[in-house]
């Protein structure tokens, strides 16, 4: 009797999927709570240009979501946050980054491989082969040094690079800034992730979520002084991390489609689309 | 032996041609690379000296005036309520905007100490010039700076900066414009805002 009453280890997917249903019903509620944005005036072409812009139709909402957010920051991660820092040498939280960063190799190439990038992926391929192995399961990174290095990805940029807009700014609990595309993104990417299909003993449970613990510390320390910063000199710190989040991934896109890297070796007759256009003459 | 003599004349004709050269390769996007290189040093130079907060914002104000075009960025971020502000309006905030953006720097001056900065290549985008250039300070990842130059050639000035791909003027512009919104479109009521933020820092 004992044996069969003792609760079974709940699995990060299991619970995940839980932290989905809460927050989207948390989502629907809010939206009920507090309504839309409100647009100009129609006689108001320029801040009509403005509002469009802007693009946040839920603002009300992710306004109080973002409250929501920053509390729990102040209260929870920042601290957090600057302990870590404080504790742990330098050079230790570097290594648990690389650590980290290296895990997330695996989700890194698929979405190489989908947005049709051989080199990127490569480089990818390249240095999970390198730093798990030389670099002693990934606490060194020596594969920047070799000629492979880092580069941002996710399947929120996969899509933008199928041409999916990004929609709406929304603002989501515990996740921060984000839209419709790269929430979904972040949905797919759990998916693509192999540590959550493993399979679910008491032991990766631990893992996997010492896993999700360590990340939200190691992101949160990268972050303290910018968003310090932020918040010090901005007159509404809201929009600006809007603003932000905005232009950041526009860059992490323009570089994703200029990123046109040839896989022909150096000795074969190469095309250069790349090379500017030569001048007329 | 005509060979060695030949190799030789060519390179003395490469030596006396060198100095030539730069002044034929002078275009806009080497002036506008010029012209950042040494407003960084001069602003590095600045924030590395010695003396009490007072002193540096001393200093680094005339650099500032001299290199950015404060005035320009300042009307740039009002956006679209520049038109409607009075001119009184427009002075008091131009004149608030250039020591907030001072007081900006100069209260980050510690994080900026033992900066390297490297140049490196510049384009042109809509008749100004983009200079790249990498920061590197110790313990951070070296981070990529655009600068953006008009009037590279005649008389230089930095109207923006973009900082991993963020730009400061239109991060700054839709501070600006988010604030006026939930404070009616009140020109003051932003001045006012931007006077408390001085007092504070």
């Amino acid at each position: 009797m004992d044996a069969d009453l003792r609760p079974l280890p709940i699995s990060t997917t299991v619970l995940l999927a839980r932290f989905w249903r809460v927050l989207l019903f948390a989502g629907l509620l809010a939206v009920v709570l507090t309504g839309c944005a409100t647009p100009p005036p129609a006689d108001d072409p320029e801040a009509l240009a403005d509002y469009r812009q802007t693009n946040d139709p839920l603002e009300p909402t992710n306004r109080v979501f973002y409250a929501v957010n920053n509390g729990l920051d102040i209260v929870i991660l920042r601290p957090a946050a600057q302990a870590y820092r404080f504790v742990v040498p330098g050079a230790v939280r570097t290594g648990i980054h690389n650590v980290l960063s290296n895990l997330g190799t695996p989700m890194q190439l698929s979405n190489d491989i989908m947005q049709g990038k051989p080199v990127r992926a490569g480089d990818t391929a390249m240095r999970f082969a390198i730093n798990s192995t030389v670099g002693l399961i990934g606490v060194f990174d020596v594969a920047t040094g070799w000629g492979y290095p880092n580069h941002d990805t996710d399947f929120g940029l996969t899509l933008a690079n199928w041409g999916v807009p990004d929609g709406p700014f929304l603002f989501l609990p515990v996740l921060g800034p984000s839209n419709p595309r790269d929430a979904a993104g972040f949905g797919v990417d759990l998916v693509q992730d192999p540590f959550t299909w493993i399979g679910s003993s008491t032991a990766l449970t631990v893992v996997n979520w010492t896993r999700f613990g360590l990340n939200a510390l190691d992101s949160r320390e990268r972050y303290l002084d910018p968003v310090e910063q932020i918040k010090k000199t901005a007159l509404d710190p809201y929009a600006t991390f809007r603003s932000l989040y905005r232009q950041h991934r526009e860059g992490q896109i323009k570089e994703l489609r200029d990123d046109r890297r040839a896989t022909v070796p150096v000795w074969f007759p190469q095309a250069q689309p790349n090379a500017a256009p030569s001048p007329a003459r | 032996m005509l060979n060695r003599r030949a190799i030789s004349l060519l390179g003395l004709g490469f030596v006396l041609s060198a100095p030539t050269r730069p002044a034929m390769a002078q275009t806009a996007g080497d002036r506008a690379a010029a012209f950042v290189k040494s407003t960084g040093d001069r602003l590095l130079a600045a924030m590395h000296g010695g003396g009490s907060v007072e002193d540096r914002r001393k200093t680094l104000g005339p650099i500032i005036d001299s290199a950015i075009d404060v005035d320009g960025i300042a009307r740039f971020c009002l956006g679209r309520f520049w038109k409607n502000a009075t001119a009184d309006q427009q002075k008091r905030y131009t004149d608030l905007f250039h020591q907030v953006l001072i007081g900006n720097i100069t209260s980050r001056l510690g994080e900026y100490q033992e900066v390297k900065l490297t140049i490196g290549r510049s384009q042109t985008r809509d008749d100004n010039d983009i200079v790249s250039t990498v920061i590197e300070r110790p313990n951070n990842p070296p981070a990529t700076v655009d600068w953006v130059v008009a009037n590279a050639v005649s008389s230089p000035k930095v109207i923006d900066v973009i900082a991993e791909n963020t730009s400061l003027r239109q991060t700054q512009r839709n501070d600006y414009a988010a604030y006026l919104t939930r404070n009616n479109n009140d020109v003051d009521a932003l001045i006012a805002a931007m006077a408390a933020q001085l007092t504070q820092n």
